[in-house]
């Protein structure tokens, strides 16, 4: 028999609306809310845990050692989580949850609206169902949620996105077929040449509009961001080199340059020599600083952000973007310099 | 003006089955290795220690710290006169240059450089082939049967001279078999010369095929040199099929191009197949990959182009060597092409994060596969080559596995959306 | 606005505007030059990255270091 954990948050859970947002994580038993309707789809649910939306948020860590804990505790076999449809918070929980789940080997699937955060949180690790925006999309969710756990929890092989109905997970599984890459290749070529171009593999499409230009580069702050692994010598607070799945501040406030011997780079990805003799080189601190005299710019950021960008899973590189981003928002940062190898 | 060049005639012999004996021969579809007379490495102050032992398609092994394969062979007659670049392209006529080969069987290299302790070798990532199991698939290799030439450098020697003495056992061994089929009648006979005249309404297609030269235990041999920083140029397709151009090149194995893949390359096969059917066969040039700074591998992505156009070609196929910046420079080349009107298509591998680049003008691509796909883990009877870096009993990338993902076209595997 | 030696790799990821470094192992530097001019030329890249940030481009946007 196969083990079905069920998160919902304080809502669907029964707990409370808004104002139990704030609600700790809880061990129910047996399934609650839409957790009901997936045993009218043939899934029953042996434990549900829920959590208030804003608490998660909140004291993500704390939320995600209790979940986590009580996951392992059930030796689950499957976990769903949501319907969460268009929901910020609850999706991202979502999202954060089945990460987390699927690194200690335990399949997921969730569901919610294809633009959800919860959707790039998860990092490729759940198999989501696209919903429609609210509750009314429940009906539609449920059978399809539980024909994908189901056999999840038997160890059965899940087939292709379209035909199960899931969001593509960002991930691309190998299969061996009946022609070479090189005939492929050839008959790729000959139909493109006859007008007919097709292609086995294309770039994801995320695509976000040029930001208009900052109209007074005199007055505006301006931040270093980095992923050439700048750190200080010695790398005291151990950046990966390769990995990476963090990402570090540091200080530059009345630094005039980067001097070599106080700085290196960790990036394992190039041969860091030229690097090491002036920091510079990756991190041109020395030359906005004498452009901020010049009185080209109007402040240097406090703090330059570094990472080492080799082997980075996309959507890991995505979230530190949007997070550095959103440090960057709220100190009121108005345009950075990127550099990279 | 054209000089007259004679076609180089290549004779494969059929092996199935490898048996050790007294005398190394070949009778028949039959093998017989003298393995303790096959001397390998005899001699050279450079190895320590030099083995060789038969492995099997299906036999409980797992081959690591894996170099390289071959493809037995032996030039029969006269050779082609120097491939180096700074000498002139050969133009004397050349008589009789046939090639002996065997099929089903192959040599392959053994050595633990990280082992043997050479600075930086333990940044070569794990080198496998599996004989049997959920990995024996995943490498074109785990299909044939293996003459294994295991070596263990001599202590103090130099890296770049060690894996010379590695590369020359192997070669002696490869050699060494492929004579064994003297005078016997083959099993095929195949003329590689100029192409025969064609439709000229059919697309003229050539070749692009990157290689990379780096330094030593990444490096491409020709004629036993490292190829060094070279411009694109248009390549004697019948080098490859004599062996002279080589891999020395230990990192990504899933996306190595091996020597045997180099001497007998699905893509000119599939090409002149498909002349004066589908397609004209014109040429094929030979890039570098890998160039350091943007500049450089702007101009050699022009430069290649430059050649595919002066060839008249209609389309290329442009090959991918190994991971990381070299698909920017397949990418370039792509771009280049592509804006001159000749139409492109380009071999690349994926990983978890997609592609490593890409320009808008590559809008038809091959993959080879996803490198970071884990394949399930496997616990064999035996190991050769040294359990350090084998991974027993551990998931391993798709990357771990020996040509399986190689971006010249000669495996099967691609990835799907899930 | 993001520096960087690979600007076909930056376009295809989506960055708007985008300056050409000197070379991947040192985007802001030449160690070939002697360093007063080393310096003046990263003051000058960083001047261009000044002037990228503040005109209007569109999508995926390639400029030299050098107008």
């Amino acid at each position: 028999m196969s083990t079905v954990v069920h998160y919902l948050n304080q809502f669907f859970a029964g707990l409370g609306a808004e104002e139990a947002a704030d609600h700790r994580p809880v061990h129910l038993d047996g399934p609650q809310g839409p957790g009901r309707g997936l045993a009218g789809a043939g899934l029953t649910v042996d434990a549900t845990l829920a959590c208030g939306d804003d608490f998660f948020g909140e004291h993500e860590a704390d939320a995600l050692a209790t979940l986590l804990g009580w996951i392992e505790e059930l030796d689950a076999d499957v976990l769903v989580c949501g319907p969460s449809f268009g929901s910020g918070r609850y999706g991202y929980a979502c999202g954060v949850l089945a990460r987390e789940a699927g690194r200690r080997g335990i399949p997921v699937v969730a569901a919610m609206t294809s633009d959800s955060p919860g959707v790039l949180a998860a990092e490729g690790a759940a198999y989501i169902v696209p919903t429609g925006s609210n509750v009314a999309g429940m009906r539609d969710a449920l059978p399809v949620v539980a024909s994908i756990a189901t056999k999840l929890a038997a160890g059965e092989t899940v087939g292709g996105p379209d035909e199960e109905g899931y969001l593509p997970r960002g991930l691309r599984v190998n299969a061996l077929v009946d022609r070479t890459g090189a005939e492929r290749a050839i008959d790729l070529l000959l139909a493109k040449l006859a007008g007919d171009v097709a292609t086995e593999v294309a770039p994801s499409g995320d695509r976000v509009s040029p930001p208009p230009p900052v109209d007074d580069l005199a007055s505006v702050r301006l931040a270093l961001v980095t992923e050439a692994g700048c750190v200080p010598q010695g790398n005291p607070d151990r950046l990966p080199t390769r990995h990476a799945n963090v990402w570090l501040r540091y200080d530059v406030a009345g630094a005039e340059t980067l001097a070599a011997g106080d700085y290196e780079s960790v990036h394992a990805g190039f041969d860091t020599a030229a690097a090491n003799a002036d920091p510079n080189r990756l991190v041109p601190l020395d030359a906005v600083r004498a452009l901020q005299h010049e009185g080209r710019i109007g402040v240097v950021h406090d703090g330059f952000y570094t990472t080492s960008g080799v082997d980075t899973p996309v959507a890991t590189a995505a979230r530190h973007g949007q997070e550095i981003a959103a440090e960057l928002r709220e100190a009121q940062v108005g345009a950075v310099i990127l550099t990279g190898t | 003006m054209e000089p007259r060049l004679a076609d180089l005639e290549i004779a494969t012999f059929a092996v199935d089955e490898v048996v050790e004996g007294t005398q190394t021969g070949w009778s028949d579809g039959r093998l017989t290795l003298a393995l303790p007379q096959l001397a390998v490495g005899a001699g050279d102050p450079a190895l320590a220690e030099a083995t060789v032992e038969v492995v099997r398609p299906g036999d409980s092994v797992r081959i690591s710290n894996v170099l390289d394969v071959a493809l037995p062979s032996a030039r029969i007659g006269g050779a082609l006169p120097s491939a180096r670049f700074e000498e002139s392209l050969p133009s004397a006529r050349i008589d009789d240059v046939r090639v002996h080969r065997l099929a089903g069987v192959a040599v392959l290299t053994v050595c633990d450089w990280a082992g043997a302790g050479f600075e930086g070798a333990e940044e070569l990532p794990d080198s496998l082939v599996d004989m049997a199991g959920p990995g024996a698939d995943r490498s074109p290799w785990g299909a044939t049967t293996h003459v294994v030439v295991r070596c263990v450098p001599a202590p103090g020697v130099e890296v770049a001279e060690a894996d010379r003495a590695v590369r020359d056992a192997a070669t002696s061994v490869a050699t060494t078999i492929a004579e064994a089929t003297g005078g016997a009648t083959p099993d095929d006979v195949r003329t590689i010369g100029p192409m025969p005249p064609a439709d000229a309404t059919l697309p003229a297609i050539a070749a692009i095929l990157q290689v990379a030269s780096e330094g030593p235990l990444v490096d491409t041999f020709l004629d036993g040199e490292p190829l060094g920083e070279f411009a694109p140029r248009v390549f004697d397709e019948r080098l490859l099929h004599e062996g002279r151009l080589t891999n020395g090149a230990y990192d990504w194995p899933g996306v190595r191009n091996v020597t045997a893949a180099y001497q007998d390359l699905a893509l000119l096969r599939k090409l002149r197949a498909a002349h004066g059917e589908r397609s004209r066969y014109i040429g094929l040039i030979l890039a570098p990959g890998y160039l350091d700074g943007a500049d450089q591998k702007r101009r050699a992505a022009e430069a290649s182009a430059e050649l595919a156009a002066g060839l008249g070609a209609d389309g290329v196929v442009c090959t991918t060597f190994s991971s990381g910046n070299s698909h920017t420079d397949t990418m370039l080349t792509v771009q280049a092409c592509e804006r001159r009107g000749i139409g492109t298509v380009a071999l690349v591998c994926e990983t978890n994060g997609g592609l490593t680049d890409h320009v808008p003008e590559a809008d038809c691509l091959v993959s080879t596969g996803n490198e970071d796909e884990l394949v399930d883990a496997w616990t064999p009877e035996r190991v050769v080559g040294g359990d350090d870096r084998a991974r027993v009993g551990e998931r391993v990338p798709a990357v771990h596995y020996l040509g399986g993902l190689a971006e010249t076209g000669d495996a099967r595997w691609t990835a799907m959306p899930a | 606005m993001f520096v960087t030696a690979l600007p076909t790799i930056a376009q295809m990821v989506g960055a708007n505007r985008i300056l050409r470094g000197v070379a991947i192992t040192h985007p802001t530097g030449d160690p070939s030059l002697p360093p007063d001019e080393e310096h003046e030329m990263r003051v000058s890249l960083v001047r261009r990255a000044l002037e990228m940030l503040g005109t209007e481009v569109e999508a995926r946007t390639v400029w030299e270091s050098t107008s």
